[in-house]
C-alpha cells in the first residue's frame, strides 16, 4: 500500500515537474468555465470559449495572450499559420480579451516557443499561455 | 491646379487608402482601385512581417499611359501593447519607364480596437516636379466587433500637397470582414472612389 503510495507521489511530482519545465499550466476548468482550479480567473469571453469548445473532445486547449492584436483583419494570419499544423484542430480569436484559443490534439507536446515564433511572424507578441486539458 | 496634375493627385488618394502596407509573414496582398481618372492594381508579397514587395501596375486614363511601380515597405518600429499597436514604416516605390516615377518617405498610426490615428510624409518625384506629400488620418469605430464579424471605420483624412496652398479634408470609410476590406473616400477631386482588397 505505501509503496503504491509512493510511486503515485512519484508521478505527481514527475508530471509537476515536466510541467514546470514547458512553462505550461496543465489544468481543469471548474464548473463555473470562469476560473481555473487554482482560483485564477481565466479572461476568455465565456460565450465564445463555451462555442469553441463544442464539440472537441480529448483535447488540449491553449489559451494565448497575445500583445497587439487590435483588429480582426491583423489576426487572420495567427489563425492561418495554426491551421497549417496537422496537430491543430480548431483557431478561434478573442479580441476583447487578446487571446488565441487553440485545440490542439491531446497527444501534442505543447511549445510555447513555437507558439511565440508563430504569433510573431504575424507581427503581434504572445506574453502567456495556459493550457486546459478537456 | 492643371489638368496634368490632376491624376498624380488622384492617384496618391488612392495608394494612401492602403490599410495594411505589410501583412503577415508568408502573406499576400492584392489590392485593386478605380476611379473616373485611373485603374490600378497592386500585389505585395510580405517574406516576413518586416517588409513587403510589390508590384503595381496603373492605368493612367488621363494621359493615356500605362506603367509598374516596384514598391517596397519595412516596418522600422513597432509597439505591441494588450490595447493597442503603434507602427512607424518606411515606404518607397520606383517606376522604369521613361520618367523614372519615383517616392519614399514615412508612414505611422496608432491604433486601438476603437480609435485610429495615422500620419503620412512623402517625398514625391514625377520627373518632371519634385514635391511632398503629408496627411494625418482619424478614425472611429462606432462599434466594436468581435472576431469574424463585419467591421466598420468612419475616419477623416486631412492632406497638404505641397502642390496646392490649402489642406484638404475628406472622409474615408472603411469596411471589413475576413479577409477582404474595402475602403470608400470621398474628395472634390476625385469624388467617391473604391479600394478593395484581400488577403490570401
Amino acid at each position: 500500500m505505501m509503496k503504491n503510495f509512493l510511486l503515485l507521489l512519484l508521478l505527481i511530482i514527475h508530471a509537476l515537474a515536466q510541467a514546470n519545465g514547458n512553462e505550461i499550466d496543465n489544468i481543469h476548468l471548474d464548473h463555473a468555465h470562469d476560473r481555473l482550479v487554482d482560483g485564477k480567473k481565466l479572461e476568455v469571453d465565456l460565450k465564445r470559449f463555451e462555442r469553441f469548445i463544442e464539440g472537441l473532445a480529448y483535447s488540449q486547449i491553449a489559451i494565448v495572450s497575445v500583445k497587439g492584436m487590435v483588429c480582426d483583419f491583423c489576426a487572420r494570419g495567427i489563425e492561418k499559420t495554426f491551421k497549417r499544423d496537422s496537430d491543430v484542430t480548431k483557431v478561434d480569436v478573442d479580441l476583447s480579451n487578446g487571446k488565441v484559443l487553440i485545440a490542439f490534439k491531446r497527444n501534442k507536446t505543447i511549445d510555447f516557443d513555437d507558439i511565440k515564433e508563430k504569433i510573431l511572424a504575424n507581427g503581434q507578441n504572445a506574453t502567456d499561455l495556459k493550457v486546459l486539458i478537456i | 491646379m492643371g489638368i496634368r496634375l490632376a491624376p498624380i493627385l488622384i492617384f496618391l488618394i488612392a495608394i494612401d487608402l492602403e490599410a495594411r502596407p505589410i501583412s503577415y509573414s508568408g502573406a499576400s496582398t492584392l489590392m485593386a482601385f478605380s476611379d473616373t481618372m485611373k485603374n490600378s492594381v497592386y500585389y505585395h508579397y510580405s517574406p516576413s512581417y518586416k517588409y513587403s514587395l510589390g508590384v503595381e501596375l496603373v492605368r493612367d486614363k488621363v494621359q493615356k499611359k500605362e506603367y509598374a511601380f516596384f514598391r517596397f515597405t519595412s516596418l522600422l518600429n513597432r509597439k505591441n501593447t494588450k490595447r493597442s499597436q503603434r507602427n512607424l514604416y518606411f515606404q518607397s516605390g520606383i517606376s522604369f519607364n521613361e520618367s523614372r516615377n519615383r517616392f519614399y518617405g514615412i508612414h505611422g498610426d496608432w491604433e486601438t480596437r476603437r480609435w485610429y490615428t495615422g500620419f503620412n510624409y512623402k517625398k514625391i518625384d514625377t520627373g518632371a516636379v519634385i514635391y511632398t506629400d503629408q496627411f494625418y488620418q482619424f478614425g472611429v469605430a462606432p462599434y466594436v466587433g468581435e472576431y469574424g464579424d463585419l467591421h466598420s471605420w468612419v475616419m477623416i483624412k486631412t492632406r497638404k500637397n505641397f502642390l496646392e496652398s490649402d489642406w484638404s479634408t475628406y472622409p474615408v470609410l472603411k469596411f471589413f470582414k475576413g479577409n477582404a476590406l474595402i475602403e470608400l473616400g470621398y474628395s472634390k477631386q476625385s469624388h467617391w472612389d473604391a479600394h478593395l482588397m484581400y488577403r490570401f
